[in-house]
């Protein structure tokens, strides 16, 4: 047991659940999705991106390229987000399906995180 | 790059995650506490107004309560906020700071800047293992000739004193252990244009190691190293190192020589310094050290090299030393430092004619040298000097020939790596009969009005000399002396020392000799002048108009070209 490593692991989970409870729901109904679901999700992935800085194995670059992704999409999601509540007032139905499929892309980024972190784990076994 | 990045990265982590959390909270703060806008309605911020008030809060630009006056408790909530997030900036900038300075940071950025140069580098380098006196030396006299060199130590003190010299082409520097390989390797031993490894460490170990790991992994390129002790240096010659010098040995020599044959030290003093001249009295350059009696006080390694290469037919040793069991020193020897007046009439300091100052105490040898002076006035004095900078104590002292080991030994370096010919030529000068001898120096001082010559190479090659080139190919022979002096230009007279055709030396070259293709020709003149074979190089023109006599008008942009690209020899 590794105090470290729980965190670490931790974090990486808790991107992907918060990122799957924004995520699920129908699309393009606004009350489906909270937004402070993005805000926790956007948070934790930024954390999760610091935290595998300067891990220079294949592994590590490969987590951190994946978490990075992450990133992007779900910052693209609150900047989509945040304009259209500012210019409109509320979010509109077709932005809000943008910004759920957005989600939905760093969903599978996140996925992936924590399946190349089941690996690991697994290799580190043997 | 990818090192530093990563390793900026991975010490920043801490202090990023610590700015997002003190972000993120005082974001989500924001967005929760419940406002009244200017109609006294409730309403609540939204992310990108909360974020965009965090921001200019954070770095304490401060645009005031915006879109609507706060609320008491919001003001409450940024007053927390304010104090955590500057916290967590002069913390992130504190870190950020203390980065720069670690000295795994700054490691990694000169072994990354190191490296960078290594790989840019486009000129034909040397090696110099070792920044002290020696390094020092070789490294300003490469860097005059606008040779590059890459230097490796272990202090980077002394690698920093380098950036305030004003040097012509800036050395790339390492500060590291030599006698790691990896170094070597990042010091580019196997790139194609490194020319030499320059081993002058104080340590004779550590030069023998350099040697090793150089030859094992790059045979091809030549290595000289400092040796000041005989069993490492057999060993170094063991398995090919190409030059050895031992500073002892090669100034006992050049004692031997100066005592057997005067004429001939001048020769090898003139051109083996021919970038800093050794302190030695004129006079005895004359007339070389007289034999008879010569005390030498401390019998280091030092005085066993010169009592070695004396000629006990002209010259009689008497070796004064402090302890006379210990360094071994022949019967007949006196105890004592040879500091004070008693020891010195012991060894018979008024018949005496030379009293060398040989021990490694550079305060001892000056005292030495004084008494010595003061008991017999007419004493010829030799000093060896440890510490460079108390070279010009001894030169106050009016000691007579002064021994810098660092100055023999870069001299010497010096020499070997930019002008092999010089070596050559030195090498064979002990065949010249006493009246070559002395007619070659009659000759060099009326053309050098008595001052120290300075040696030029002639490579006869489509490169370096193509309007020569030309005119020998056209089939109508050249003469050496035709490229070595010309009674039009008469202060751009040279003389031929040596010529070097196929392999075979020909010691100062009859001027009748014909040159030929691929002939290498070593010409010695005054200082800043020009050489007329310098001159005739690459003028073809001139060529025509000294040889066949035929009349030429040069443009006036081409000789101006011409005049800027030739330098006079220094």
């Amino acid at each position: 047991m590794n105090l470290e490593k729980v965190i670490f692991a931790f974090f990486i989970i808790l991107a992907l659940s918060l990122n799957f409870s924004f995520f699920i729901g129908e699309l393009s109904e606004p009350a489906h999705h909270h937004v402070y679901e993005l805000f926790a999700a956007l948070i934790v992935s930024l954390i999760c991106t610091v935290m595998k800085f300067g891990d220079r194995t294949h592994f590590g670059s490969t987590v951190l390229a994946s978490s990075l992704v992450v990133d992007l999409l779900l910052i693209a999601a609150a900047v989509t987000w945040g304009i259209s509540t500012v210019s409109y007032g509320a979010i509109t139905a077709t932005t809000m399906a943008t910004v759920t499929s957005l989600a939905g892309g760093a969903l599978i980024a996140n996925l992936l995180s924590v399946v190349l972190l089941i690996i690991e784990t697994g290799q580190i076994r043997k | 790059m990818s090192d530093i990045f990563f390793l900026v990265l991975r010490r920043l982590r801490t202090p990023l995650i610590l700015l997002i959390g003190v972000y993120a909270i005082a974001t989500f703060g924001m967005t929760l506490i419940p406002g009244i806008d200017a109609d006294g309605e409730p309403w609540h911020m939204t992310f990108f107004h909360a974020f965009y008030f965090v921001s200019f809060m954070g770095t304490t630009i401060g645009f005031g309560e915006i879109p609507h006056p706060f609320t008491d408790l919001q003001r409450a909530w940024v007053l927390v906020c304010i104090y955590t997030s500057v916290i967590a900036w002069l913390y992130g900038i504190g870190s950020l700071l203390k980065l720069l300075q670690d000295e795994t940071f700054i490691g990694a950025v000169a072994q990354r800047s190191f490296k960078l140069s290594i790989k840019r580098i486009d000129l034909p380098f040397h090696i110099v293992c070792g920044y002290g006196e020696t390094g020092q030396l070789i490294t300003r006299g490469l860097s005059e000739l606008g040779i590059q060199t890459v230097i490796i130590d272990l202090k980077s003190e002394r690698l920093h004193a380098l950036e305030l010299e004003e040097l012509g082409v800036q050395p790339i520097v390492l500060s590291g252990d030599i006698t790691n390989p990896e170094n070597l390797f990042a010091a580019g031993i196997n790139n194609p244009l490194c020319r030499g490894i320059i081993a002058v460490t104080q340590d004779d170990h550590t030069n023998l190691q350099i040697a090793v790991a150089s030859k094992l992994v790059n045979p091809d390129v030549p290595v000289i190293c400092r040796s000041e002790i005989q069993d490492e240096a057999d060993n170094m010659e063991s398995f090919g190192t190409d030059t050895i010098i031992n500073p002892y040995l090669t100034f006992g020599r050049r004692l031997s020589l100066l005592t057997s044959n005067p004429a001939l030290h001048r020769i090898h003093n003139w051109f083996i310094n021919q970038h800093s001249a050794e302190h030695i009295n004129q006079r005895i350059t004359h007339e070389g050290l007289p034999g008879g009696n010569w005390i030498i006080c401390g019998y280091g390694r030092f005085g066993k090299a010169v009592e070695h290469y004396s000629d006990n037919r002209h010259t009689n040793i008497i070796i004064v030393d402090i302890d006379l069991d210990a360094s071994g020193a022949p019967k007949g020897s006196i105890a004592g430092r040879g500091t004070e007046a008693k020891t010195l009439i012991e060894a018979g300091i008024e018949d005496a004619s030379v009293i060398i100052a040989a021990s490694d105490d550079d305060a001892n040898n000056l005292s030495v040298l004084i008494t010595a002076k003061q008991l017999n006035s007419k004493i010829v004095t030799i000093g060896r000097v440890s510490q460079e900078t108390n070279n010009k104590l001894f030169v106050h002292a009016k000691c007579d020939y002064i021994m810098r080991r660092s100055q023999v030994v870069a001299n010497e370096a010096l020499t070997r790596i930019s002008r092999p010919l010089v070596t050559k030529f030195l090498q064979y000068s002990s065949s010249l009969s006493s009246e070559a001898t002395n007619h070659l120096i009659t000759e060099i001082c009326r053309l050098t009005d008595d001052t120290d010559p300075v040696t030029w190479r002639l490579g006869v090659n489509v490169d370096e000399a193509p309007a020569i080139v030309r005119f020998i190919d056209k089939h109508r022979s050249l003469t050496i002396g035709n490229v070595s002096a010309n009674a039009r230009l008469p202060r751009a007279e040279g003389i031929p020392l040596l010529l070097l055709r196929g392999g075979m030396s020909h010691l100062l070259p009859d001027p009748s000799m014909p040159l030929k293709l691929g002939d290498e020709l070593l010409l010695c003149g005054a200082r800043n002048q020009t050489l007329l074979a310098q001159k005739m190089r690459e003028n073809v023109e001139l060529v025509d108009s000294l040889i066949n006599q035929n009349q030429h008008h040069i443009p006036l942009l081409r000789w101006l070209k011409r005049r800027k690209k030739i330098k006079p020899i220094d």
